[in-house]
């Protein structure tokens, strides 16, 4: 009875994701309320990252978990803990669209997290969609980096607008990448 | 002469002191015989002329010019070499010359002169050293000549220094070094006791001996031996892990271990392991190796594809980490291809659990031994140092434990002996993880102790920790327990005790059978006393004296206090039979006493009646006095309103009637104990 083996993994797809983005663009709140999430806010800011998981069912049935890693927020991203990004399979990065600085860091984690992780599946999200009165990132902008063939979500952490689309993308996009291997 | 110095007008600057000494002839002489000096002059001529003025202004004449002949000059400049003078050409003593070397070179000569007096002063040397010390420590760098010079200065000022200012070097020292010392101390205590204790124990099992025999084949020391088999670990989770990602590939927990999502466990330990190169060992090869908490290890081994991560509680054997490794990289060769193209897919590495289910050991020491180590260590060092010697132990308790589930089990059966134990009333049990297991217990005094129960059952009797709060138990075992402490109860009395009800049979003596009866009614627990199945042998003699003395039937002739004569003897054996029972009765701690009713019949006047009556009674007192006797006793002269006899014929009782049965006295006889004087135990 007490030697008694449990084999917890099943077989299944595994992602690591990560998530970066300036200083309270939402990236936590983000996935606060579609993840499950052991480990409190406090590794965030000592460790420097927070873990969190979400498994979601793509088109074809398969079941994916994404692992994700959730990086703080910096303002000067060379701060970023390169460490943590490697072995990302895809990633976020986080704008908050009421501050349009934010949208220039996330343009700015996107090149540094694919230099570093290489052509990854990635999409950007702008967040506080219910607050699209008082964007300061235009359209316009956003449609220059859609030209620039960047998956752009207007998500919002509030309403959960476009965020749990915005996992499956990604997890397909990854899924797509991964039988390319 | 000091005058002619410090008086002498604005001494000229450097330069013309310059210009002055190239236009002489002596000059180039002076520069290479003094080459210390000319390097010197260059800074610190100026310096030494201006702080100088002063200072030999406040000297005697020293700096007058006839002091300055060479003669003069010897005498007074002991500390420069006379060679240094010796070497110099020789002046021809020409007054002449003389004369107008004084007044061609008087300012010079005095310079000169200032020079040698502040080189050789030791204050301007000091002073002069002081401000270069540092830079010339500096030039050394590291010269080994110069700490061999040092040392020898340095060591005696250290041991100086320590010797007068050991306080202040303790109060340093202590802070930084006194933690480590005492852990190290406690360390080392510990696992000698352990290590000791071990040895000890084991040195009495079959075990023991097989373990010896280990030590012999294998060539290792018996301590080791011990130690490899004797250590305690349980592997509670092993992880395989993908390096790179941080995602798991295979995930394995020992049975009933609670775990956190192990997807997200092994992300955290692979961030932390980022963490902790980032932040200490950045660009360091090395690997995090293991995380310490408490009584958890986490062990990580790590390749850079895959690592293994082992959670486990207690002391693995040394080679547990080894036997890891080998595995690792067992299955880093298995695994290579899936690895290398790892994409998130677990499904490759389902045979992983295969390699690591081995490694999910339960080792468990005996959990005697478990339980706070010290408690079991201590006991027996003590045992060997004051014995000198050991006892025996017993193992019967101890090889039933060979299971945490048996223990389990065994643990639930000494609880259960506990809660059976007449007055032990069990209100709390609890077990902190690993821990040993807490009872908290309510105990009447007279139960037995917890610890006694436990050993009479097999078990350690410190098994639990147990806590114990006195109360009064009603458990009917525990208050005939109370009882018998209470009374006393002899070999001739047996007692029964039901629903509150205690009943005693058998023969005691009558003091017995009185107090017990009193004390027995207060005893918490018991409601009713039933005394009544309990006889004295001597009761029943005692019945049968007074029962004699009360029945005696002793008459009095018509108007006489003296019996008839056939009941004289009959009153004489009476008295006899009272005295003896006086004796009788105090005796066994009692008191006797006589009431005497004397009766006269009906003929005559009433008064004399009573007064013939009380005088039948005086008869009795005066013979029981008359035989020593000191019975109280108590006389009625009841007149003759009790007659005796029947009423012949229906005559009315009224009627007055010569009567010798009514001439009589009448005695009744009480028993009582002193303490409860009134109370007459006879019950008739």
């Amino acid at each position: 009875m007490f030697n008694a083996v449990q084999l917890c993994r099943c077989t299944m797809i595994n992602k690591k994701i990560c998530m970066l983005g300036a200083f309270s663009v939402g990236k936590t709140s983000l996935v606060a309320q579609y993840v499950h999430s052991v480990f409190s806010d406090k590794y965030l800011s000592t460790v420097g990252v927070k873990i969190s998981k979400k498994t979601i069912a793509v088109d074809d049935g398969q079941e994916v978990t994404l692992v994700l890693w959730d990086m703080e927020g910096r303002d000067i991203f060379t701060n970023v803990n390169v460490s943590y990004l490697r072995g990302a399979m895809g990633f976020f990065v986080v704008a908050d669209g009421t501050r349009a600085e934010t949208l220039d860091t996330a343009l700015e984690l996107r090149s540094l997290v694919l230099d570093q992780v290489g052509a990854v599946p990635n999409a950007l999200l702008v967040n506080k969609a219910d607050l699209a009165d008082q964007w300061e990132i235009t359209e316009s902008r956003l449609n220059q980096a859609s030209a620039e063939g960047i998956a752009v979500f207007r998500t919002s952490a509030k309403t959960g607008q476009s965020v749990e689309e915005a996992f499956r993308a990604l997890a397909e996009a990854m899924l797509k990448a991964g039988r390319n291997v | 002469m000091t005058d002619t110095l410090s008086a002498s007008p604005s001494p000229p600057g450097d330069g013309e002191a310059e210009s002055l000494h190239s236009a002489l002839p002596l000059e180039t002489q002076t520069d290479e015989d003094f080459p210390a000096l000319s390097a010197e002059s260059s800074y610190s001529a100026p310096d030494i002329g201006a702080a100088d003025t002063s200072a030999m202004a406040e000297k005697s004449s020293v700096c007058s010019p006839e002091d300055l002949a060479p003669s003069a000059r010897e005498g007074e400049a002991p500390s420069i070499s006379p060679d240094l003078w010796n070497d110099l050409p020789e002046i021809p003593n020409d007054e002449e010359l003389q004369r107008l070397r004084e007044l061609l070179f008087q300012r010079e000569l005095a310079i000169i002169q200032r020079l040698k007096d502040s080189l050789n002063d030791p204050r301007q040397n000091a002073k002069r050293v002081s401000e270069v010390v540092a830079e010339a420590l500096l030039l050394r760098g590291d010269d080994n000549r110069l700490n061999t010079a040092l040392e020898p200065a340095v060591n005696a000022i250290l041991k100086t220094s320590l010797n007068r200012h050991q306080s202040d070097f303790v109060g340093v020292l202590f802070p930084l070094m006194g933690p480590s010392i005492r852990k190290s101390i406690a360390e080392t205590f510990r696992s000698m006791l352990e290590g000791f204790s071990k040895s000890l124990e084991m040195s009495f099992s079959w075990k023991g001996l097989r373990w010896r025999l280990e030590a012999l084949r294998t060539g290792k020391p018996f301590s080791e031996i011990v130690l490899l088999h004797t250590l305690a670990y349980r592997v509670e989770q092993l992880f395989f892990i993908h390096s790179e990602t941080g995602l798991v590939l295979s995930h394995l927990t020992n049975g009933g271990v609670g775990t956190q999502d192990a997807d997200m466990v092994s992300a955290m330990l692979t961030a932390i392991q980022d963490f902790v190169r980032d932040c200490f060992a950045s660009g360091s090869e090395g690997e995090l190796e293991s995380l310490h908490l408490g009584d958890f290890t986490i062990i990580i081994e790590k390749y850079s594809k895959a690592y293994l991560a082992c959670v486990l509680r207690g002391t693995p054997p040394s080679d547990f980490r080894e036997g890891l490794r080998a595995t690792l990289e067992t299955m880093l060769i298995e695994f290579a291809e899936p690895l290398e193209s790892f994409s998130g897919d677990t499904a490759p590495f389902t045979g992983a659990a295969r390699h690591l289910e081995p490694f999910l050991i339960t080792r468990y020491q005996d959990e005697g031994q478990k339980l706070p180590w010290w408690g079991k260590a201590l006991p027996l060092l003590a045992v060997l140092v004051l014995a000198g010697g050991i006892g025996t132990f017993s193992y019967h308790a101890r090889e039933l434990r060979q299971q945490q589930a048996a223990h389990m089990s065994f643990m639930q059966a000494g609880l259960d002996f506990l809660r059976k134990e007449p007055g032990l009333t069990l209100t709390h049990v609890s077990q902190a993880a690993n821990g040993p297991w807490e009872v908290m217990l309510l105990k009447d005094d007279l139960a037995k102790a917890p610890g006694d129960v436990l050993q009479a059952q097999g078990f350690q009797p410190d098994a639990f920790l147990v806590e114990t709060i006195p109360y009064i138990s009603y458990d009917p075992s525990i208050v005939a327990r109370r009882v018998k402490n209470a009374i006393d109860l002899p070999p001739t009395v047996t007692m029964h005790f039901s629903q509150g009800m205690l009943t005693f049979t058998g023969t005691a003596p009558l003091a017995w059978i009185a107090g017990a009866k009193e004390t027995a009614r207060t005893l918490p627990g018991v409601k009713q006393v039933d005394m009544s199945g309990v006889k004295d042998p001597l009761l029943d003699r005692i019945t049968a004296m007074i029962k004699s003395i009360e029945s005696a039937d002793i008459e009095f002739p018509l108007g006489k206090a003296i019996p008839v004569a056939t009941d004289i003897s009959k009153l004489a054996a009476a008295v006899d039979t009272l005295v003896e029972l006086e004796k009788l009765v105090s005796g066994i701690g009692f008191t006797l006493s006589l009431t005497i009713y004397g009766h006269a019949d009906a003929t005559g006047l009433e008064t004399r009646n009573y007064e013939i009556s009380q005088d039948r009674t005086r008869t009795v007192a005066a013979m029981l006095y008359a035989r020593g006797s000191s019975i109280p006793i108590a006389m009625y002269g009841m007149g003759s309103q009790y007659p005796k006899g029947e009423k012949p014929n229906g005559q009315a009782a009224s009627a007055p009637k010569e009567d010798q049965a009514s001439r009589r006295i009448e005695l009744r006889v009480h028993i009582a104990r002193p303490a409860t004087s009134g109370v007459d135990i006879f019950t008739r």
